[in-house]
């Protein structure tokens, strides 16, 4: 798919995903060791839009499963459609069939509800399957899942084992809202995305709102950079710093002061402890 | 190369992080994907085996001075390490050799052990003026003082690394920008600037200090170094403040493990009685068959805890941590009661009712009286315990001491102890202590032994995590 880690990151940033070499070896190392990518890092740095990303750049077709408290089998897999066998059976019994013959019937793939890990393995194009937030998900769900990711391939008693048609990349974002097994973790190759560099989210302020001026940018970016660095409830993500950049140009506002700060800091804060924080020492964080 | 990734995959493991065959085999794999050059084999190793980023400062570490000592002996390409822990750019404009004049004069003017004022002031300019050249030189100035090294430096590196920093005026400096700081009204992004830089100085001199012993005893001082950084074993008085918030860290995380363990067991204990009513209405969406049957919930009878822990001078630590554990998983005791006591006991129940462990243990420790001489006695505590206590303690209860049972050659007082445990389930008992002390000096576990149902030794995470275990 890639031959070469440069070529991983040229193609993530023809996607205007800017990312630096570390991330391209760990995606090049995941396609070549055909594993599957564990993804962590705090909210909102990028961990589902990497792996649109990665579709996107692959030509691959995106399936994605949302992890909750709860996700079983039937949701996460497959599932037989009983209503239909039922009335299949209904249907078989006026007719008369003989109970081998129903069976055939009704254990068909007809009757079979794909859920997107299955989707995933029987797809013929490729696949990059996302499962976000496993963390979410419980121990149950985990210990399932490490059966699909070590072998590719999942067995369905009455229909036998099923083995990909192609591997699918997969990545599996975690906020580390729980820890999960070991074993689980140790099928994968660890990406740690963090809160980029100074110069890397103001490449990324730029790429975004291009309409903004060099030095308000920085500005913008510094004050970010700062305040991430105390303790809070939700930290400012790179959406919030770009939806802010936004929000102070369509203001009209040339440099950052405390007064425009402290008036619009609910876009960047989302927690009002968090504002109440910040908001008395506003001017101590302004860039100098 | 192979046998270079196995050896440091085995210190991997001694510094206490968990490694499986399938993750060398896979990085064995990588590495012939990636080759060895630059970063992506540092990557490499990286993302495969460090499943926990808590471990990921200790692969650092011991990839710098494994790889690189190796590298400098011109047998292995440089890895990211390399360029990660050069001196960074200096951001003062003026020349160095001002600065490495005045490092070399503070040398001279016999800046030895518990020096003068000198290196301090050395110190604080260089931190005011972002100065990493001269930060640099202080480092090797700081290690330089101590004079030749011996094994022994190596094995008490804490300490090693604290006479250091004593050479170039550590703390005076420490102090007194702390002092500026609120006489100059010093903005926080500045001081957050000077904290970064007092930190970088540290990890320097501890660096420069790791690669002179790598240097004089090779992979042996690996080896130590690994060793001594496996929190696992590190005996909990022994722990410094980062190592303490680390141990917190992961005190959560073996008490998650905890509570979905005890999820995975409810949801087995429902199999046996059908519960009719569900299972008629669920048959209802099958056309009145019951295609799914369902079962009625058994209800897992939770046992009360209380919990008595000592809080005098090192056994501090351990009971803190115990109480987080406990706290975290409240959820699996029908209730938690706490008391704390040095040579009085308090109950400090109530300051957990806040979410925020780390808020309600600071609540407890300031607000539960708890001490009156500030020595440790066991005798009397057990003695109120008996009298003020027991009545909220049932023969439902547990109840965990935690102590080094130091008694200060008090009185014992066991018949109070005996009196407790006749009316409670069962009395563990954790001492923090290693077993070969007990009973020696004036700890008397001996005495108190015999009214317990288990004594355990508990003084590192690896046996704290055995056990609870043990006990849940």
């Amino acid at each position: 798919m890639f031959s070469s880690i440069a070529e991983v990151q040229q193609k993530l940033s023809e996607q205007n995903y800017l990312t630096d070499r570390n991330v391209a070896t760990i995606i090049f190392l995941a396609l070549k060791l055909q594993k599957p990518i564990l993804v962590e890092g705090p909210a909102g740095v990028g961990k589902t839009e990497l792996a649109k990303v990665i579709a996107r750049a692959t030509g691959s077709r995106l399936i994605r499963l949302q992890c909750y408290e709860g996700l079983d089998e039937a949701k996460a897999l497959y599932e037989w459609n009983y209503q239909k066998q039922l009335l299949r059976l209904h249907i078989d019994q006026v007719q008369n069939k003989s109970w081998d013959e129903a069976r055939q019937d009704i254990f068909s793939s007809e009757f079979l509800l794909s859920r997107p890990l299955l989707e995933a393995l029987l797809a013929d194009e490729s696949i990059v399957l996302l499962i976000d937030e496993v963390d979410k998900s419980d121990e149950e769900f985990e210990s399932f899942l490490l059966e699909i990711l070590s072998d590719y391939q999942v067995t369905i008693p009455e229909l036998g084992t099923v083995r990909a048609n192609r591997i699918p990349i997969v990545i599996l974002t975690s906020n580390s809202f729980r820890e999960f097994g070991d074993a689980l973790k140790r099928r994968c190759i660890h990406l740690y995305l963090d809160y980029p560099s100074f110069e890397r989210e103001l490449e990324i302020i730029y790429l975004k709102v291009p309409e903004i001026q060099q030095s308000l940018g920085r500005q913008i970016v510094r004050f970010v950079q700062t305040i991430r660095k105390q303790k809070l409830k939700k930290a400012p993500s790179i959406a919030e710093t770009i939806d802010w950049a936004g929000a102070l140009l369509n203001l009209g506002v040339g440099f950052i002061d405390e007064e425009i700060i402290r008036s619009t800091l609910s876009i960047l804060l989302k927690y009002q402890s968090d504002i109440e924080k910040i908001s008395p020492k506003v001017s101590s964080y302004l860039p100098e | 190369m192979e046998a270079k990734i196995l050896e440091f995959c085995r210190l991997l493991r001694r510094g206490g992080v968990n490694i499986s065959f399938t993750q060398i085999a896979d990085v064995l794999r990588a590495v012939s994907e990636v080759g060895f050059c630059q970063d992506d084999f540092y990557i490499a190793l990286c993302s495969i085996l460090i499943a926990d980023r808590a471990d990921k400062p200790l692969f650092d570490r011991l990839f710098r001075l494994f790889f690189l000592s190796l590298h400098r002996q011109g047998r292995v390409p440089s890895g990211r390490g390399a360029e990660e822990h050069e001196p960074g750019p200096a951001e003062s404009a003026e020349p160095v050799s001002v600065h490495a004049e005045l490092a070399q004069q503070a040398d001279g003017s016999g800046m030895g052990r518990g020096a003068g004022a000198s290196p301090a002031i050395l110190l604080i300019k260089a931190i005011r003026e972002r100065n990493r050249l001269l930060l640099e030189r202080l480092a090797q100035v700081a290690v330089k003082s101590l004079g030749p090294l011996a094994r022994t430096d190596l094995q008490h590196m804490d300490n090693t690394v604290v006479q250091a920093k004593v050479a170039i005026g550590w703390y005076e400096a420490v102090n007194r920008l702390e002092r500026a700081k609120g006489l100059e009204n010093i903005s926080e992004t500045v001081y957050a600037g000077w904290t970064v830089n007092l930190g970088w100085l540290e990890h320097r001199i501890e660096q420069l200090l790791e690669d002179l012993f790598v240097s004089m005893f090779g992979n042996e001082a690996i080896e130590e170094i690994a060793g001594a950084a496996n929190l696992k074993e590190k005996e909990f008085y022994r722990l410094d403040n980062l190592e303490v918030d680390e141990i917190r860290r992961r005190i959560t995380k073996l008490a998650r493990k905890l509570a979905s363990k005890y999820a995975r067991r409810y949801k087995r204990a429902k199999r046996g009685e059908i519960d009719l009513r569900r299972t008629v209405r669920q048959a209802l969406l099958t056309g009145g068959t019951p295609v799914r049957l369902r079962y009625r919930q058994k209800k897992i009878s939770k046992p009360e805890l209380a919990i008595l822990c000592d809080v005098s001078g090192s056994v501090a630590v351990f009971s803190e941590f115990m109480l987080q554990l406990v706290y975290t998983i409240q959820n699996r005791f029908r209730w938690v009661r706490s008391f704390l006591f040095v040579d009085v006991v308090d109950e400090a129940t109530p300051y957990f009712k806040n979410e925020d462990i780390e808020a309600a243990l600071g609540d407890a420790f300031a607000k539960t009286y708890f001490s009156y001489s500030g020595f440790s006695d066991y005798g009397r505590v057990f003695t109120l315990f008996a009298n003020n206590y027991l009545a909220g303690l049932s023969s439902r209860s547990t109840l965990i001491i935690l102590g080094d049972a130091r008694n200060n050659w008090r009185l014992a007082e066991k018949d109070y102890l005996q009196k407790v445990s006749e009316n409670v389930r069962r009395i563990i008992w954790f001492n923090p202590q290693p077993r070969d002390n007990w009973d020696k000096e004036d700890s008397i576990m001996g005495v108190y032994a015999p009214y317990c149902r288990q004594v355990f030794e508990c003084r590192n995470l690896r046996q704290l995590e055995e056990v609870i275990e043990a006990i849940l």
